[in-house]
């Protein structure tokens, strides 16, 4: 058993309001030189520079977790991870089928870029990724559940865009593995500034748009035998001696 | 004035709470933020959301409101209505944007607070 250093939330170029600095390559590079053990590569609304990251970080200590920050129809951010690259792709097509229809204002949003490991661009995606999709908080949680991910609620200090700013407190029943609290609360006292977190686990990360924000953010730390997206679920709920180290 | 006054006068459709329509308004409120509607309408009030999330009930019956109108045409999620219909909270909806229901609201004296 070991500690390892997590960043569970960070944009890549796919996101318009990412830096263009925010490459899957140089993203893992400067985690490999500050003992970032994991990264969770989360764009808004797409899944498109996780398998650059995947590459890049092959033959590095670091481990990249595939996934994907969801906007919900109510307005919710919500960190949806995975295993692995083939349950992302399979909620890439249930994302795809939920989106606005509309497409990007680069000027007005910023660009979204696709590029492979070595930082060439691949693609621009067209697609308006900074929207709600037509999937209900419920549905995205259930649906990811049942590909295998784990379904985080962003930021929920924040007045905007999370699920106690937009629906008031965490509906009964609901599939959230963790609660995510913004660089602005300390991880210890977030169950009693929002008492409505409950008793889920909580969990911070950089949500870094820029390589700064990536080292100088909150991350969380754990205590597992393998970097796997398994074990950090069972250390979120202290599981077979896994857990959360401070 | 009652719901009931609003529901015969404007396009208004009463989902669910049937039975508690007598209720009196004592005034209209609109966010679609459930955090900022729980903090800021008052009892008695019309609350006009576009959310159509189960958990405007939770709010609504906490707020003690009159009634919640889904507004622009949205459709409550099936949950959201059986759980109005549980708590007795008078759920409507409008096919008119939540601008001019409350526009129209107003002119009907519904006034803020």
């Amino acid at each position: 058993m070991r500690r390892f250093v997590a960043d569970l939330h960070v944009h890549t170029v796919l996101s318009p309001c990412a830096a263009v600095e925010m490459t899957p390559r140089n993203i893992v590079w400067h985690a490999a030189r500050h003992g970032i053990d994991i990264v969770a590569i989360t764009d808004h609304n797409a899944g498109d520079n996780v398998p650059a990251a995947l590459a890049a970080a092959k033959g590095t200590d670091v481990t990249v977790l595939p996934g994907m920050e969801v906007e919900t129809k109510e307005e919710v951010h919500l960190v949806v991870l995975f295993e692995k690259l083939r349950q992302l792709f399979a909620w890439e097509e249930i994302v795809a089928a939920h989106r606005s229809g509309r497409m990007n204002d680069p000027d007005k949003f910023g660009a979204q870029f696709v590029v492979d490991a070595e930082d060439n661009l691949v693609a621009v995606k067209e697609e308006m990724l900074l929207a709600s999709l037509t999937l209900s908080l419920k549905e995205t949680c259930d649906k990811v559940n049942a590909l295998g991910g784990l379904v985080i609620a962003s930021h929920v200090d924040r007045p905007a865009y999370s699920v106690l700013s937009q629906l008031g407190f965490i509906p009964p029943g609901l599939a959230l593995t963790a609660v995510e609290v913004s660089r602005r609360v300390a991880r210890a006292d977030a169950a009693r500034r929002f008492p409505a977190i409950g008793g889920l686990p909580v969990v911070t990360a950089s949500d870094a748009h820029m390589i700064e924000d990536f080292l100088a953010g909150p991350k969380v730390a754990f205590n597992l035998e393998e970097p796997t997206l398994a074990e950090i679920r069972q250390a979120l709920y202290n599981e077979n001696s896994r857990g959360v180290v401070l | 004035m009652t719901v009931n006054d609003l529901v015969s006068s404007l396009p208004l459709t009463v989902v669910a709470g049937h039975d508690r329509l007598t209720a009196p308004v004592t005034g209209g409120y609109v966010s679609d933020l459930l955090s900022n509607v729980m903090g800021f309408a008052a009892p008695g009030n019309v609350w006009v959301t576009m959310q159509g999330h189960q958990n405007i009930v939770a709010v609504a019956s906490l707020a003690g409101l009159a009634a919640v109108v889904v507004a622009g045409g949205a459709a409550p999620e099936p949950e959201t209505v059986a759980k109005a219909e549980a708590e007795g909270v008078v759920l409507l909806t409008s096919p008119l944007t939540s601008f001019e229901l409350v526009g129209q609201l107003y002119r009907s004296g519904v006034k803020g607070q």
